[in-house]
């Protein structure tokens, strides 16, 4: 069959998905299905039991706190987050990027939480996450812990979820006055995969202050440079002085190389999306 | 502007000639509300579902094929493999090649070698797709691996492992076409502008819909039944027949509604042979639906080209003289339709422009890749992109400003009927004023403003680039015989039928098999008028089925001919038609035929309404009550009219490749801005317009329809897609996740306009447009090199992903060699 057979269940409450995954060995959560289905089809992946937890109302909520900490439910779609009047309160950015992916059918069924469990490198928000400082809330039939996002995606379809555990939403700290968030990619086309990409969290008091670099598509998993980062600390928030930052960004990367481009190009293009990301940022942050 | 169609019978009135205008297309409806009948919408009583077990190697010995474990599992049916394919056949594939070309071999499944990575060596029958595929996996296959060559220039090389041993070289085709004096001309040539290199890439025009058939081999009659999207059914059926061992008039091939086909549903006879043999075997029809990834690796790609050692020699004032260079045209693993491509391109040898001496050493080579079939734009495309780039590139060296360069080399409008230097000739047309048009239409002087204004510093650069091609139409088959002069084939000619049924309708019936090019609409076009009714009140009924059509050998849709050859079919049929309504109406209404006229289906004596017969009395006279009829008229009309109509070809002559290669010779300019990003090679299309000339226009919007979608696949081709492998022959972009097809979100904006040079060799004045001429490569590739500095490399490939561009922006900086370099003439006569 195109699908092998699978058994399929639609629990009602959380807890109940949790027993269920905990349950089954060869259980797996299907969230909006745009992920998933298409590793069922090409049967890279055996799963026994699909736990439909798309429809559960506690994984589906947006809340905003007075501080403008914004949690997002696991099973909310990428639209939702296009069209929150929460997220795009204080977290604008990632309205933005939830709204680019491609196209409106997907943006209708996929979700954060299966866009950060297939911790696919070409994805949108997994480099995003990082740089803006989220965490990760995860429960399981034991109890509950979190994780930091940074620490999340562990490799190619690898994530630090333990069996039976469940992503249940994604903590994203405020973007208070003089912090501003930037995204850059360069994309073979409008709608295609990034072949390299940046995202950046930035703060700038006079000079700026702490400021968080993640780079996407160089590695299995979204990296955070440390040294652009820490050439940016104290400097002024200047085109220039950011074109030095991105200067550090050098042979410790060792991107994959394909059609689209070579590991050589994407190490340079990491340079041009961090700095385009930064300065971004900067301007957002300024903004306010 | 079109008309709606409630509004076509209120506006007949008024209109003279339903020829010309923009009506609303017939075939809409259907199509637009899901009601078209596509290959996977067929069926057969009893059918079973086919999975083709393919090679994961580009080149390997098969050892052995065991489908034991596939034939256990429940619901499999038969299990076909290349060896017993073989000893149901023949002969192998007829092959167009001669010498050694002519002695590769294919058969429907591959026997004792896969040459490509996809290549079929078994295909299973099972009671779903899905048990099928399942299936397929459980076929064991041992293969030993052998060495690969997936370079077509290596490829000829004699130290090249060789794909078939029978023909024991690469070469499947070799030939020097030598026109006018191109020794002469680079002696005495001012500058000659010397390219190393160009490269046309490898892409496929993506479908909608991929490949199928349904394919029953009947037992009791012997007969062949093909329901498929071949968009050249009868073509698949010359070439299957002796290999199958069957008569012509025991195959039975239909087409209906295909999603899509830009030459690349020409070819797939392979599959269609072994299903049949599947079908055979298994005593039940065989039904086979592509899956995307097998269409991106095995259905076909096009043509890939590498020109070498390129020679242009030019004169101070800008003429060019002409062009000496090598082509190695890489055509995959076996010939499908090659090596027409060696002769195909010399259709429009100097392409847009005058010179004379034009001298190409032309190489077919095999490779283990994907075979290529021809796709839109065959084989002129990627002569006519090197022509682009040479004059580009000519202009970059020597200072001159292209669209100057451009006008001064074009065939002057004055100039036509103009015979080319290998005895083609270009109907009518006007180029500078396209070009003109394209210009302004891209609003290029705001944009060559603003690239003034741009100036340096601002990490981006604005390139304005042109793309002047020509779509020739209409091909004299003889042409196949400057490849193999044995080949009994030449001319053309396409077949139509046109009927009065038995309440008088109007029906025509065609022998093509339109993908999106409108024919029910144009032939209701011109049959109306024909007539003197209303386009809807003429039924044509397309799709190709062998069983009710009228059809010739050359019949299907390819090869931008259908406004000359299908139209020219469907004007003589229908007015056989009306000179048949018109002896019956007159004995019927005792009135000479001069003072007859036809109109709104009837036919009346000119100035008296009321003395008229309707269409139907005519239908009744001639087949339900005939005795009133005189004996002579009643034995001699049958209201069924067929036509064929056939252009005024001759035999070319082979020894020295000349001849009137094609009828009509359509023209595009495009115009395409760009603006390019210096860090990271990115280039974003700011304007992009298209002037069309193919003589006179049937139906405008279908025209530019047809231009809007050449266009938007030349774009595509020329920025995203690309068909490559690596050195095992493993092919990089098997699927769209790594094969970026152009879709509405990249193609801009096309501002389009036309003008009509009527043909004065067609029926109706019209010219073939379909295939566009792969404008846009040209156009992209000229407005990147419109960026690059005095000292940066050229604009070398055809596919300029970001990373090409960006090494192009910098490649000055680090002093890579540029690629071409100029020889000029001294004051003193020496050169230096």
């Amino acid at each position: 069959m195109l699908l092998k057979s699978v058994e399929y269940v639609r629990p009602d409450t959380v807890p109940e998905a949790l027993d269920l995954l905990r349950s089954n060995v060869g259980a797996a959560p299907l969230a909006g299905g745009q992920s998933l289905t298409n590793v069922l089809k090409h049967r890279v992946a055996s799963v026994d039991l699909l736990v439909d937890i798309s429809a559960l109302a506690e994984l589906r909520s947006i809340t905003r706190t007075a501080e403008g900490v914004i949690e997002i439910g696991s099973c909310v779609t990428y639209d939702e987050i296009d069209h929150s009047r929460e997220v795009r309160a204080g977290h604008d950015i990632v309205a933005r990027v939830a709204a680019h992916i491609e196209d409106q059918q997907i943006r209708n069924r996929g979700t954060i939480g299966g866009n950060c469990c297939l911790s696919d490198p070409t994805n949108n928000l997994p480099p995003l996450l990082v740089a803006l400082g989220a965490t990760m809330n995860v429960r399981s039939a034991g109890g509950s812990r979190q994780v930091a996002a940074e620490d999340f995606f562990k490799g190619y379809f690898l994530t630090a979820l333990e069996p039976g555990e469940l992503l249940t939403s994604v903590t994203i700290p405020p973007l208070l006055s003089g912090v501003g968030a930037g995204y850059v990619s360069v994309s073979v086309a409008a709608d295609s995969k990034a072949i390299v990409r940046a995202a950046a969290r930035v703060e700038v008091k006079g000079v700026i202050g702490e400021a968080r670099v993640v780079l996407a598509r160089v590695a299995s998993v979204p990296v955070r440079h440390r040294g652009m980062e820490d050439a940016l600390r104290g400097a002024p928030p200047t085109a220039e002085s950011v074109r030095a930052a991105a200067a550090t960004i050098g042979n410790e990367l060792e991107p994959i190389a394909d059609s689209h481009g070579s590991s050589q190009y994407r190490r340079e293009m990491a340079r041009v999306v961090a700095q385009r990301a930064v300065l971004e940022a900067i301007a957002e942050g300024g903004g306010k | 502007m079109s008309v709606t169609s409630s509004s076509q019978a209120a506006t007949r009135e008024r209109v003279r000639s339903w020829t010309g205008q923009s009506i609303t297309r017939k075939e809409d409806g259907r199509l637009v509300q899901g009601q078209g009948s596509f290959i996977d919408d067929m069926g057969m009583h009893g059918q079973g579902y086919a999975w083709f077990v393919r090679s994961p190697h580009a080149h390997a010995r098969i050892v052995s094929i065991d489908p034991a474990s596939a034939l256990a599992m429940e619901g499999v049916y038969a299990v076909l493999t290349g060896a017993e394919a073989r000893e149901m056949c023949q002969v192998p594939f007829f092959q167009i090649a001669p010498g050694d070309g002519g002695r590769i071999e294919e058969w429907p499944l591959a026997v004792d070698t896969v040459r490509y990575q996809g290549d079929a060596v078994a295909v299973v029958l099972a009671d779903s797709r899905d048990t099928a595929r399942d299936a397929a996996e459980l076929v064991e296959v041992e293969y030993d691996p052998l060495p690969v060559v997936v370079d077509g220039v290596k490829a000829a090389e004699p130290d090249a492992p060789v794909l078939h041993e029978k023909a024991g070289t690469n070469v499947a085709w070799h030939g020097t076409y030598d026109f006018g004096d191109i020794d002469w001309a680079l002696k005495n040539a001012d500058h000659v502008v010397k390219i190393d290199r160009l490269h046309f890439h490898r892409f496929s025009s993506t479908p909608l819909e991929c490949n199928g058939a349904v394919v029953d081999w009947d037992r009791g009659t012997g007969v062949v039944e093909v329901k498929s999207n071949l968009q050249m059914p009868m073509f698949a059926a010359m070439v299957m027949g002796p290999t199958l061992g069957v008569p012509i008039n025991k195959f039975s091939f239909s087409s209906r509604d295909i999603g899509g086909a830009f030459g690349n549903k020409i070819s797939f006879y392979p599959q269609i042979a072994a299903l049949a043999l599947l079908s055979k075997k298994a005593g039940r029809p065989a039904k086979w639906t592509e899956y995307r990834t097998e269409h991106m690796l095995t259905s076909t790609h096009g043509n890939e080209r590498t020109f070498l050692d390129i020679e242009v020699p030019v004169m101070a004032d800008g003429t060019i003289l002409g062009v000496k260079a090598r082509a190695y045209d890489d055509v995959g693993a076996y010939l499908h339709y090659e090596p027409l491509g060696a002769v195909i391109w010399s259709q429009v040898v100097p392409g847009c422009y005058k010179f004379k001496n034009v001298q190409v050493d032309f190489t077919t080579t095999v490779t283990n890749k994907c075979p290529v079939s021809p796709n839109r734009g065959y084989s002129r495309m990627q002569h006519l992109w090197m022509l682009e780039r040479i004059v580009d590139i000519v202009a970059h060296e020597l200072g001159f400003d292209p669209v100057e360069l451009r006008k001064a080399n074009y065939v002057q409008p004055e100039d036509y009927p103009y015979q080319t230097p290998n005895g083609c000739v270009y109907d009518s047309g006007n180029l500078p004023l396209s070009l003109d048009m394209a210009l302004e239409l891209a609003d290029v002087e705001v944009w060559r403003r603003r690239k003034l204004e741009l100036g340096t510093g601002t990490g981006k650069r604005i390139g304005i680039g042109i793309g002047s091609t020509l779509d020739s139409g209409t091909n004299n088959f003889g042409q196949a015989r400057i490849v193999n002069p044995d080949l009994p084939f030449s001319g053309n000619g396409e077949a139509a039928f046109a009927k009065l049924d038995l309440y008088g309708e109007v029906n025509i019936n065609l022998g093509t098999t339109p993908q999106g090019q409108s024919h029910e609409t144009t032939a209701a076009q011109v049959a109306a008028d024909i007539l003197n009714m209303s386009p809807d009140q003429v039924t044509v009924t397309t799709g190709f089925d062998q069983a009710h059509n009228s059809f010739v050998g050359f019949s299907g849709t390819y090869a931008s001919q259908f406004a000359v050859t299908g139209l020219g079919a469907v004007m003589g049929a229908v007015e056989k038609l009306r000179d048949e309504i018109l002896e019956v109406a007159s004995f019927a209404l005792q009135a000479p035929i001069d003072e007859l006229e036809l109109g709104d289906g009837a036919c009346a004596v000119r100035g008296e309404p009321a003395r008229a017969i309707p269409f139907i009395g005519i239908a009744n006279l001639v087949y339900t009550n005939n005795a009133v009829l005189p004996i002579e008229l009643a034995s001699r009309v049958t209201l069924n009219c067929r036509h064929v109509y056939v252009p005024p070809f001759q035999v070319p002559d082979t020894e020295h490749k000349t001849g009137n290669l094609t009828l009509t010779y359509s023209s595009q300019i495009h115009v395409c801005v760009v603006e390019v990003d210096e860090e990271t090679g990115v280039v974003e299309i700011l304007a992009y317009s298209a002037v069309d000339d193919c003589g006179k226009r049937i139906n405008p919007q279908v025209v530019e329809g047809q231009v809007h979608g050449a266009a938007g696949l030349g774009i595509a081709a020329a920025l995203y897609e690309s068909f490559e492998y690596d050195e095992d022959g493993q092919l990089q972009e098997p699927s769209f996740y790594e094969y970026h097809a152009g879709t509405a979100r990249d193609i801009p904006g096309i501002r389009s306009g036309s003008i009509e040079s009527p043909s004065p060799f067609t029926p109706n004045g019209a010219k073939g447009m379909g295939e566009g001429g792969g404008a846009p490569l040209h156009a992209v590739c000229s407005a990147i090199q419109d960026v690059l500095g005095k000292n940066d490399a050229i604009v070398a490939d055809s596919h300029n992903p970001w990373e090409r561009v960006h090494l192009l922006l910098h490649s000055g900086e680090r002093g890579d060699p540029r690629g071409v370099r100029v020889v000029s003439r001294g004051t003193e006569g020496a050169w230096v």
